[in-house]
């Protein structure tokens, strides 16, 4: 199994953190101001947008300091309960062995519901008293639910870096991988993902891994898809996305319409959740999704499309009770969308004899390309006499003749004994 | 062996040729008789000669140059009002000259017409009954809306018994110079039903290869043409390989254009051959009735479908666990 390229090239030490040097010298003055005492903001909250290094910040001081990190997402202190737990870890700022400690509260938006509002204040309370350096991250930190907690907080934003940067990055990625990558090429992906090095990087991977070589050709055609967000970034908010409501916005950030993302969806979601049962209800919400397809083709109520995604988004995120997320599987563009318009001139043509077996057989063109049709193939591959008759009788045309026989020489000796 | 479509050459042209169906043919015969033909709905599952009987009724009727007289209008093909509206308008309300003061529209197929077209049509018919009488041919007569027919006289249309079949098959063989095994006709009339469309074009696919028609090459042409691929199908999702049965899947809809229902309706036979704890049997064909009853909601065929052998998988991965503990 492969590694993801973000997590194989996480920077270890602060010195590969690319870019926001102001807001990584804020963080790292704060902290060393612990060693003279306990600070007068006894947390630091880093904000800012997806992917910029915010945790990698983090985890990278804790390496360069040798601290011990205590890290816990969302997930883990939902309740007021759950966080007075780690009230004894923060109340001493080393550790049996002498190491000093820093508690991580990651992923704080993940915090929504009623009964995550004891999480927050309970959170506020142990800062009140901590004895020891205290992170907290989110994207957004100025959510009004955090307007009290903000109060104990040194606020630190995380920007988005320059592309140059992003860029400097990939290429760095490419050296040790061996890729000779056209500097255009790598621009273009850094460009694209605004800011995002995660998902620069995760795009580079998917463009890029097992080639030598990478072209602008090569990742030009992402272009026109995804304007707004990745189409990967949107599939990993649904595939991997832990609460419905992350699963459901993907929606609005994919620059694909929704039948095209269900089409990915559809494609992908066999190699992201492996085990049988979360395949199985993975499956069954895309099923769901379809039905409710349906219902609007029946009833032309474009309205019913909310529950076409909640089962095509939230549906199939939920679906994954068992499947670990660790490894890397790479995102496949859906094979199907090349399958069926391949196919439809290959209905197209069914029709066509279909008309031609109507002509004479008196049953509609539709039934007779698929209840005649059948029959048809394989007189046609295995009695060019037979077929020969038939195609002068329902007067079939040479191409016609070579799609039923499947075959070029076989046609061509039906067609001779045509004339 | 003649090189045309036998289905067609051996389609009876009178009504006296018409195999069984004995009740309907004498009454056909009847009106041909008074040279009065009622509205009518010729209904019954498919190749059991309805669109026959009609064309049959047509050439008694009219003799030899029964065309002028009548039109055949195939409603899967021109399903919308439109259709209803100039064309079926136009043939009814020309008078025909000739003895039969009427002429005879087929509407075959009828149960594909939109309900729109059908109400559109309920008035045509009552308008123009002087001067055409209608034939509606279909699967379903449920699917035809209640006030055509109330205007209809119904006429309901049977497979036919074994005895008939096997008769009738015999005799196409015996006059095309091909040896029909006894197993071979056993084998047409399981995998066809007394659909004898379906068991025509068997005998004669079966026929091209130039061998003894026998069970095996039976089997082995009804494979093809309806893919009992679905018993691999299954076997690969039972595997627990669920990309490649999606893909063998695919590969029925799209290069086969076999029907969804076609496809499910044989998942639910093999689930009971299948080699499989009892009590499984009857959870998986709760399953297949769910998605059998999704696939008329759904939009997407194959979406639906892989949903299934998803759970196949899933049952699949459970049973082993069963087994091992
Ligand atoms: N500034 C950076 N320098 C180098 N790599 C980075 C940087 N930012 C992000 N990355 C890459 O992206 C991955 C994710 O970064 P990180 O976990 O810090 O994101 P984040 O800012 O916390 O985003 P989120 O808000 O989504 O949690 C890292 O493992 C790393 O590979
Ligand atoms: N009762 C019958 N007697 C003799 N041949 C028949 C009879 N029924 C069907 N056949 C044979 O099957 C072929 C198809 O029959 P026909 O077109 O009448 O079917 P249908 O009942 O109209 O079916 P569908 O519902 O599919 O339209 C005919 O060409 C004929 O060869
Ligand atoms: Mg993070
Ligand atoms: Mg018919």
């Amino acid at each position: 199994m492969y590694q993801p390229w973000a997590v194989k090239y996480k920077p270890k030490s602060l010195k590969e953190v690319v870019g926001n040097k102001e807001a990584i010298r804020k963080f790292v003055e704060w902290v060393k101001s612990w060693d003279g005492g306990i600070p007068k903001k006894r947390a630091a909250f880093l904000y800012g947008p997806p992917g910029v290094g915010k945790t990698v910040t983090v985890e990278a001081l804790a390496n360069d300091f040798r601290m011990e990190l205590v890290e816990k997402n969302a997930s883990d202190y939902r309740t007021e309960e759950a966080v007075k737990r780690f009230a004894g870890l923060a109340s001493q700022y080393s550790s049996l062995f002498g190491t000093k400690r820093i508690i991580l509260f990651d992923e704080l938006d993940g915090l929504t519901g009623t009964a995550d509002k004891g999480g927050v204040k309970a959170i506020t309370d142990i800062i009140k008293t901590a004895q020891c350096p205290i992170v907290l991250i989110a994207n957004n930190a100025f959510d009004p639910r955090f307007a009290n907690l903000r109060n104990y907080c040194l606020l630190i934003e995380f920007k988005k870096p320059p592309a140059t940067e992003v860029l400097k990055h990939l290429k760095a990625i490419c050296l040790k991988e061996g890729i000779d990558a056209e500097e255009n090429a790598l621009k273009f992906i850094a460009q694209r993902s605004e800011g995002d090095i995660r998902s620069a990087v995760t795009d580079l991977q998917a463009l890029a891994q097992g080639k030598k070589r990478l072209s602008y050709e090569d990742v030009a055609w992402l272009g026109f898809r995804d304007r707004q967000e990745t189409i990967f970034t949107v599939l990993r908010m649904i595939l991997y996305g832990k609460t419905c409501e992350g699963a459901k916005r993907a929606v609005n950030m994919a620059d694909v319409d929704i039948d095209m993302l269900f089409e990915w969806i559809y494609e992908n979601v066999p190699a992201h959740l492996t085990n049988p049962h979360d395949l199985a209800r993975a499956m069954d919400a895309l099923s769901m999704a379809d039905v409710y397809r349906g219902r609007i083709r029946t009833t032309q109520d474009w309205s019913f499309v909310r529950y076409v995604i909640d089962f095509m988004t939230a549906g199939v995120a939920m679906a994954r009770v068992n499947t670990k997320t660790s490894g890397w599987t790479p995102f496949r563009f859906p094979e199907r969308i090349q399958a069926l318009s391949k196919s439809k001139e290959e209905r197209a043509m069914q029709l066509e004899i279909g008309r031609k077996i109507k002509r004479k057989c008196h049953i509609s063109a539709q039934r007779a390309s698929k209840e005649v049709l059948p029959y048809l193939r394989i007189i046609f591959k295995n009695n060019v006499e037979m077929a020969a008759g038939i195609a002068k009788w329902l007067d079939l045309t040479p191409e016609m003749i070579a799609y039923l026989a499947e075959n070029d020489k076989k046609a061509n000796t039906i067609i001779k004994l045509l004339e | 062996m003649s090189f045309e479509m036998w289905a067609e050459k051996y389609r009876p042209k009178t009504l006296d040729e018409m195999v069984n169906q004995k009740e309907i043919v004498e009454r056909l015969k009847s009106f041909v008789k008074a040279k009065n033909v009622p509205h009518c709905i010729f209904a019954g599952p498919p190749g059991t000669g309805k669109t026959t009987a009609a064309l049959c009724l047509a050439r008694d009727l009219y003799g030899d140059a029964y065309r002028e007289h009548i039109m055949e209008l195939n409603a899967s093909d021109e399903r919308g009002i439109d259709v209803v509206r100039e064309t079926v308008k136009t043939f009814a309300r020309i008078r025909s000259i000739g003895e039969v003061p009427f002429k005879i529209m087929i509407l075959d197929e009828a149960d594909n017409m939109t309900a729109d077209a059908q109400q559109a049509l309920r008035r045509t018919m009552e308008r123009y009954t002087e001067t055409c009488r209608f034939i509606l041919c279909a699967n379903y007569s449920g699917k035809i809306i209640e006030p055509i027919q109330s205007r209809c006289a119904p006429f309901r249309f049977t497979y036919l018994p074994r005895e008939e079949h096997d008769k009738y098959l015999r005799h196409i063989a015996d006059n095309e110079g091909v040896k029909l095994l006894n197993d071979g006709l056993d084998a047409i009339y399981e995998v066809c039903g007394g659909d004898l469309r379906r068991a025509i074009n068997t005998l004669q696919a079966a026929a091209s290869l130039g061998k003894p028609v026998d069970a095996k090459i039976v089997y082995s042409i009804a494979g093809r043409a309806n893919p009992a691929d679905v018993q691999k199908m299954i076997e690969t999702a039972m595997k627990g390989n669920f990309l490649e049965a999606r893909k063998q899947l695919r590969e029925m809809i799209q290069k086969y254009g076999v029907a969804g229902s076609d496809i499910i309706r044989q998942i639910h036979t093999e689930i009971f051959r299948a080699d499989i704890p009892e009590p499984w049997k009857i959870k998986l064909a709760d399953i297949v009735g769910e998605i059998d009853y999704r696939l008329v909601e759904g939009a997407d065929e194959e979406v639906q479908l892989s949903a299934l052998l998803a759970r196949l998988v899933e049952a699949a991965y459970e049973i082993k666990g069963l087994k091992k503990v």
